[in-house]
Formats: C-alpha cells, sequence, structure tokens
C-alpha cells in the first residue's frame, strides 16, 4: 500500500521537523537580568488631569508571576509596582522620602533600621497595613527560593514588631543599599491576608495598597488593573495624592515590534514599551506621538573579559583591544543616535559615577599595535597574530536571542579587532551559562539593572564566580577591589561610598577589565493624549499620575 | 474497516508515546543548567543550587528522571512550570481553544483556496486563472508565514484599520492570522491539486466519459475533482502538522493566545514540563487529525472502503 507508506513517511517527517523546532529553540539564556530606568522623560506640564478612562499599555514580554517577593523579572515589576507600595521611595538625586513609613532610624553599627509606618492605610482587600504586615512581607521572602526580593534584602537577619506602626529590620552586617531595596517594588508590602488565602498562587491574585487593584490575568494576552478608589498615600514623588486618575490600566502582552509599535500608531492601544530605534525618529517627528525614553541604571551594557583565559589575562592584550575597539561607530551604527555610549562599569544615574572617565579611552590602532607587539605577538602571514606557534584568538560569547542588536556589535567588534591581528571567533547562542562556567570563552557582553553601585559586587568580588552561582564573568580576583566593595556596601559616609566606586571604575578602565558599550533607555511610545507619564530611578514607568486626554 | 481504525489508534498511541520520550530525551541531552538558569545569577551559594536541583529531582540518575515523569504522566500528573510554578494541564487547557481555533480557520483557508485554485487552474491550464494559482501556490510555499502575517497586519490592521493587530478574543481577531498560516497550507494544495488532476484529466476513463456525451462539468467535478482529493487528503493530515508548528510564530506575530506562543516561551525559559505538555498536546492533536483523514479516505473512495 503505497498510500499508507507516504502517510508513515509524512508522519515521520512531520515529527522530525516539530522535533527540530523544538531542539532549535532549546538552550539556556544565560545570566542576564534585565530591566530598565529613568530620567530625561520630563512630561509636559500637565494643566489639569483629566479623571477617567483606560490606559493600554504593551508590554514586549510577559511577567513571570505577580508575586513581588518570588518575582525575577523587570517586566513584573512594571506591572506589580502599580499594586504594592513601598516602604520607601528613592528620588532621582538617590536620595530617600518616606512612603508607607513615616520616618526611619539606622542603629550606630548600621544593623538595625526602625521604621514608623502610616497608620491610614489599608490594603485593597480591607486587611489594615501595620507592622506585623511588615513582618509577614519578609517572612515571605526569606522563605521564598528565589527572586530579586531575596537578594535586595542582602544580609537580613529578621524583623522585629515593636508595636502595632513600628518595624525593626535587623541584618547581620552593615548594608548600605538597603534603603535603595526597600523603595524597589520587589519590596512592595503585599497584604498578609492574600499571600496566606492563596498560598503558592499568591502571584496570580496580588493584593497590596497601591494605586491600582489587581483585576485579572489572561495569560498570553492582557492583565488588567482597576483603580483603587481608597488610595490616599501616593509617594512624595507623583503630583497626585488621591486616587489615580485612570479607571483602568491593562498591560498586553505583544512580542513582536511591528506588531506593538502599529496598534500604538492605528490606536488600537495607548502606549508600547520597547520602541526600536529605527521607529523612534519616524514617531518623534509625528506631531501626534511623543516617545519617552529613560535610562536604565545599573551595569551599562559592556564586555567583561576573562581574566582566567590564557591569552587575555594578560593585560597589555586587554588594552590593546580597548584600544582597537571603536564604541562611537558602534553605537551610533546600530542604534541612530537613540542610545548614549557608555564610559564606565556603571550608569550615570548611579551614585559615585566617576564621569572624569568620559572620552578618556580614544581608539588609537598604532598603540594598541605596538601594545601587541611588546606583549611578543607577531604578525602572520594570514594578518593574524602568532605567539610560540598560537593564534591571537579572541572568543566573543554572546546571548541570542538578538536582544538590542548584542549579536550586531559582536560583529562589528569582530571586523574592528581584524585591524590589529586579532581573531575574533563568535558564540552566539541561547545556553551562555554553559561556557560561561566552563570559562569556554574571552569577552562576554552584559548589563544589570539596580539602584544603587553595590551591583558591582556581585560582578567583581572574588567567591562571586559564575561557576559559585554568582555573577563575576570576568572571574576577578583583586583583594584591593575586594575590600573596596565591601567598603562601599557598609560604610554609611556618603562621600567616602563615593570614594570607594570612583576607585573602582577607574581600575576597571584602566586594567581594561571591561569594554563598555552602552546605557539602556527604556522607550514608551504612546499619543500626545496621554499625560503624565513618569519614571523611576530604574527607569520604571509610573502610571499613578498619567491621565487622558480626549 | 473497525479493524483499521483500532490498529490505526494503537499506533496513534505509540506515536504519542514515542514522541514525548524523544522530547524528554532531547530536553535531557541538551546543554544548559536550568538550575542557573532559574537563578539567574541570583543564587546565594553552591548550597542554595544544590537545594533547588533537588528539589527539582535533577539530582537523580536519568531513569529515575524519566521514569517518574511518565508514572506521573499516566496518573495525568503533567507536573508543574518551573517558572511560574503553574500546574501545566491547566495551563494547557487553557490556550488550546485558541490553537484550534487558529489551526481550524487556517485549515480552512487552506482547503477552500488550495482545492478551489488547484481545480480552477487544471480546468483553465495556462490560461490567466492558472498563472494566478500558480503564483499563490509558489508564493504560500516560498513566503514564511510569519512575514505574511507582518505584511497583512501594515495593511490590514495598522493602515486600514478592518481588523485587530493582536488578542485571541472575537471572530476579526483569526482572520488575518487565519489567511498568513493558510496561505502556506494553500500553497500545497494548490500544487497538489492542479498536478493530479492534470494527471487523471488525461487518463482513458475521462475520454470514455466525454465520449459517452456526460456534461463536461458533471466530468470535472464528479468524476475528475472526486479522483484529485485522496492525495490532496494525505495532504491536509500532513499539512496539519505544519499549520500546528505554524503557531508557535502565528501566535506571537498576533499576540495571541495559544499552545504554540507557550511552547515558544518554554523552549526559551528552558522550562521542560511545560515543553513536555505542549509537545504532548500537539502530538495528540496531530495523530488525531491523521486518524481522521485515514477514515476520511473510505467515505471519497468506495475502493478503500471494498478492499478493507
Amino acid at each position: 500500500m503505497k498510500r499508507q507508506r507516504f502517510i508513515k513517511w509524512a508522519t515521520y517527517v512531520s515529527l522530525t521537523t516539530a522535533l527540530t523546532l523544538v531542539l532549535a529553540g532549546c538552550a539556556a539564556k544565560g545570566g542576564e537580568a534585565t530591566s530598565s530606568t529613568d530620567s530625561s522623560a520630563a512630561a509636559p506640564a500637565v494643566a489639569k488631569p483629566v479623571e477617567g478612562g483606560e490606559l493600554t499599555y504593551a508590554l514586549a514580554t510577559s511577567p513571570d508571576t505577580l508575586d513581588p517577593g518570588a518575582s525575577g523579572f523587570a517586566v513584573s515589576h512594571r506591572v506589580f509596582r502599580n499594586i504594592t507600595d513601598s516602604l520607601v521611595v528613592q528620588l532621582q538625586d538617590g536620595s530617600f522620602q518616606p512612603w508607607l513609613a513615616t520616618e526611619w532610624t539606622k542603629s550606630e553599627d548600621g544593623k538595625t533600621y526602625t521604621f514608623k509606618l502610616r497608620q491610614d492605610v489599608k490594603f485593597q482587600d480591607g486587611t489594615p497595613f501595620n507592622a506585623a504586615a511588615v513582618k509577614a512581607n519578609f517572612d515571605h521572602i526569606t522563605t521564598s527560593a528565589r527572586g530579586q526580593a531575596k537578594s535586595l534584602i542582602g544580609p537580613f537577619e529578621s524583623a522585629e514588631v515593636v508595636d502595632d506602626y513600628t518595624i525593626k529590620l535587623i541584618l547581620s552586617q552593615p548594608f548600605e543599599p538597603f534603603l535603595s531595596g526597600l523603595s524597589s517594588a520587589f519590596l512592595g508590602i503585599s497584604s498578609p491576608q492574600a499571600i496566606q488565602q492563596y498560598g503558592d498562587q499568591y502571584g496570580k491574585h496580588p493584593v497590596g495598597t497601591g494605586p491600582f487593584k489587581f483585576v485579572s490575568w489572561t495569560e498570553n494576552d492582557e492583565i488588567a488593573l482597576e483603580k483603587n478608589p481608597d488610595y490616599n498615600w501616593g509617594p512624595p514623588t507623583a503630583d497626585n495624592r488621591g486616587p489615580s486618575h485612570l479607571d483602568k490600566l491593562t498591560f498586553k502582552i505583544v512580542p513582536e515590534e511591528a506588531t506593538r509599535i502599529g496598534s500604538v500608531q492605528s490606536g488600537q492601544l495607548l502606549a508600547a514599551e520597547a520602541v526600536p530605534p529605527q521607529n523612534i525618529a519616524a514617531l518623534k517627528n509625528d506631531p501626534q506621538f511623543q516617545v519617552d525614553q529613560a535610562i536604565t541604571n545599573g551595569t551599562a551594557f559592556s564586555l567583561y573579559f576573562n581574566l582566567k583565559s590564557d591569552i587575555w589575562s594578560d593585560i597589555k592584550a586587554r588594552q590593546a583591544v580597548q584600544l582597537a575597539v571603536d564604541v562611537d561607530t558602534i553605537v551610533k551604527t546600530l542604534y541612530l543616535g537613540t542610545y548614549d555610549r557608555a564610559w564606565s562599569s556603571i550608569t550615570p544615574g548611579l551614585l559615585g559615577y566617576d564621569a572624569s572617565l568620559e572620552n578618556k579611552i580614544k581608539p588609537d590602532l598604532d598603540k594598541a599595535n605596538q601594545l601587541l607587539d611588546e606583549a611578543g605577538w607577531k604578525k602572520g602571514a594570514d594578518g593574524i597574530r602568532e605567539k610560540d606557534g598560537k593564534k591571537l584568538i579572541l572568543r566573543y560569547l554572546d546571548g541570542s536571542p538578538n536582544r538590542e542588536k548584542r549579536n550586531d556589535i559582536a560583529a562589528i567588534v569582530q571586523q574592528q579587532l581584524k585591524a590589529i591581528g586579532v581573531n575574533v571567533t563568535l558564540n552566539i547562542t541561547k545556553d551562555t551559562s554553559t561556557p560561561l562556567k566552563e570559562g569556554n570563552f574571552d569577552l562576554f557582553g552584559n548589563s544589570q539593572v539596580k539602584a544603587d553601585p553595590d551591583v558591582m559586587r556581585s560582578i567583581f568580588q572574588s567567591g562571586k564566580e559564575y561557576a559559585n552561582g554568582g555573577t563575576n564573568w570576568s572571574n576577578l580576583s583583586d583583594p584591593e577591589i575586594d575590600k573596596l566593595l565591601d567598603l562601599g556596601s557598609e560604610e554609611s559616609d556618603l562621600e567616602k561610598r563615593k570614594e570607594a566606586y570612583t576607585k573602582i571604575q577607574q581600575y576597571l578602565i584602566d586594567h581594561a577589565v571591561i569594554l563598555p558599550i552602552y546605557v539602556f533607555p527604556y522607550t514608551v511610545a504612546h499619543p500626545k493624549t496621554v499625560e503624565g507619564l513618569k519614571f523611576d530611578l530604574l527607569g520604571y514607568p509610573q502610571f499613578y499620575d498619567v491621565s487622558i486626554h480626549k | 474497516m473497525a479493524g483499521t481504525i483500532v490498529t490505526r489508534l494503537l499506533t496513534s498511541l505509540l506515536v504519542v508515546a514515542g514522541s514525548s520520550m524523544l522530547v524528554f530525551l532531547i530536553m535531557y541531552v541538551l546543554p544548559g543548567d536550568p538550575v542557573l538558569q532559574m537563578l539567574d545569577g541570583n543564587a546565594t551559594s553552591p548550597e542554595a543550587i544544590a537545594d533547588l536541583r533537588h528539589q527539582l529531582g535533577l539530582d537523580q540518575p536519568f531513569y529515575e528522571q524519566f521514569s517518574r515523569y511518565f508514572i506521573h504522566l499516566l496518573q495525568g500528573d503533567f507536573g508543574h512550570s518551573r517558572i511560574t510554578q503553574d500546574p501545566v494541564l491547566p495551563k494547557i487547557l487553557e490556550q488550546v481553544p485558541a490553537t484550534l481555533a487558529l489551526t481550524f480557520v487556517s485549515a480552512a483557508v487552506s482547503i477552500v483556496v488550495g482545492i478551489l485554485l488547484g481545480v480552477l487552474s487544471a480546468i483553465h491550464r495556462n490560461g490567466i486563472i492558472d498563472v494566478l494559482a500558480r503564483f499563490v501556490g509558489l508564493f504560500g510555499i516560498s513566503m514564511p508565514s510569519f512575514w505574511t502575517g507582518i505584511l497583512l497586519l501594515l495593511l490590514f490592521s495598522i493602515k486600514l484599520g478592518w481588523f485587530p493587530a493582536m488578542g485571541s478574543g472575537s471572530w476579526k481577531t483569526l482572520v488575518l492570522p487565519g489567511i498568513a498560516l493558510g496561505l502556506v497550507g494553500a500553497g500545497f494544495i494548490v500544487r497538489m491539486v492542479r498536478n493530479t488532476m492534470l494527471e487523471i484529466i488525461s487518463e482513458p476513463f475521462i475520454l470514455t466519459l466525454r465520449a459517452k456525451g456526460l456534461a463536461e462539468r458533471a466530468v470535472m467535478y464528479r468524476h475528475a475533482l472526486r479522483n484529485s482529493l485522496i492525495p490532496a487528503l494525505t495532504m491536509i493530515g500532513v499539512m496539519i502538522g505544519e499549520l500546528l508548528s505554524g503557531t508557535v510564530v502565528i501566535e506571537t506575530v498576533f499576540a495571541r493566545q495559544g499552545i504554540g506562543r507557550i511552547l515558544a516561551d518554554a523552549i526559551m525559559a528552558k522550562d521542560i514540563p511545560v515543553v513536555q505538555g505542549v509537545v504532548f498536546f500537539t502530538a495528540i492533536i496531530y495523530v488525531s487529525v491523521n486518524v481522521l483523514v485515514d477514515i476520511s479516505y473510505s467515505l471519497v473512495d468506495p475502493r478503500i472502503r471494498r478492499s478493507t
């Protein structure tokens, strides 16, 4: 029976196709924290906000969970920031103001924080907000296995209820980034009643004290929130104090960028995040639309050298690469002037950013060639340098999919380094974690989002190598840097902290440990009728002040 | 007849079980440590990593993980997503209707457009319709569905505003993705039907029919078309597999719900229980459609009914 044989054959072919698809997509995505930040997006002065209406906002990816204490995704933060409030709020200048806490004190030894809480606040389910509720949140976080919250509280030890509206948070050692962590929505306060009621399904039924209440979450489609009419405790960063202007806030999950941006252009949605550079210019020229850009603070996207690599443990070789890579050209070519070039390991919005590094390194091929000559690398017949019969190879590791055109950066670097006789081999893979763990790479690109320069401690401190579950991609191990990182984490004198971070940033550039490339702007496109959209220090959008004009 | 169906059902079970096992094996041997990925650099210590690995049962030998998975599967327990902690089965069941609706609409587009154009182009060989049909055939086969999808979207949704660009609520949301995906299948069917029709038209029995004075319409539609349908039916069975894999991309482009979209996300995140679950369901849909196609042969072709 010919026909049956054809069916069988066809079945195998289709199954193989399906399996190939699965295979092609498989593998790990490597260590990468996403997120975004803020600043330049000052909304025009709003005359008088219009009440009512629904803001539809397209997200590029889907949240993992809406339980702030368990989530690791920036996109989740964008959603649950509206549902939960924090004890304190961090201003653009890095200082802190009261929010759910009215005041706080830090003990002499820097290990105990005592917060006085607002007494007029209620959760959306009617549960009163008090010290016991805050304690229940910290207990919830410390028992959960993962999420950003756990790393934000650092050496947190215990929470102690002093009286109904006073709580003590006790650390095992001083930890200066603590307040910054507390201001994040990852440490937003949830209703203890809801945490208990929903158990491990709490992430699907979040309840907080925030300006918007959770309504529903249809997976891969939308997350619907509505106004919390009782809200009366807006943070000092907002113009509003009472309930939100919007009646409804709906997040649509639209991964394809053409669909996401097109929906805003055609009026099917009111706002979309992650606007591609090629659309930014066009939308900016359209009188009906506006593109807000907010800098994502944390570490800039940088290329990290693997200091344990045979060839690239030599500082002269690294410096040659530093001088040969023309970062300005890369950033201008790929992002059409919509991204800023980075000069340091951290972004300009962070405490202690060292502006003296700007324009310090300029491309200089002669000097680069000279450095490689000095290091004993001689050009071979094929233009690639050699030493003791070994070729000068740079194994460049980058993640896939091609987020923010990072794979294109790799391709340009490969071209540029040919000029000084370095052979760059590209390894673009979904599974960056295996080569990172095994040390099979020389250069790796990454960025992290955090509101405090202490973010560098997890990236540059010895003992936090990737193989140990940390994020020290460079395998940097220098007791001097370790000491400075600890000092930055524990020192309460602001000037001394800044000084420590300045020294670290200069070390990273002077020793060519990293090549900073760009600072990522979080972008939002919306018609000009949408007003009052603001961004916090991390570049997360704030919807509380938003209103929609006719 | 009944015997054939029972045999087909039994082999179908083997196909479903086999594909699940293969995928389990592939996901197991693929590089990438799901635990490191879950923690995403947030691990506090090697002990925390070991803890989570133990919690997920990933520290056990392969055969134990494998047998445990299948024993649970037989009990109807598909496990929990490693990212969201949700149970996998309800998560998939919630999304299956959207994918079935899309597959159904795109299959309808493929079959209607494919058969209609295939027949017309065979009848009007080398005419304008034939040229058009051959263009549709070539276009459907060679254009990736996501690209067609984006073009349709730009024109009919963003420029003209006739259809929504995204979502999976009303029937309107099915039109553009249904066409984008359906054109791929239509491309295959047009070519298949056209070729078979041309072959059959040149056969002696058609000449006989014409000689006995049967109207041309009856010759074409009652005799030539019915005889051309068997290969087309087989094609449709296979095509369902193509359509199901196409939903992975199309559901993402049109921001629709569906199991293809969950699969894409789960693969990226190496969320193995979810990948397993979706593959299992896809295999079931694929196999069921092919059983139906087998059964329908006998309806179309009496010779098959008699021979079994």
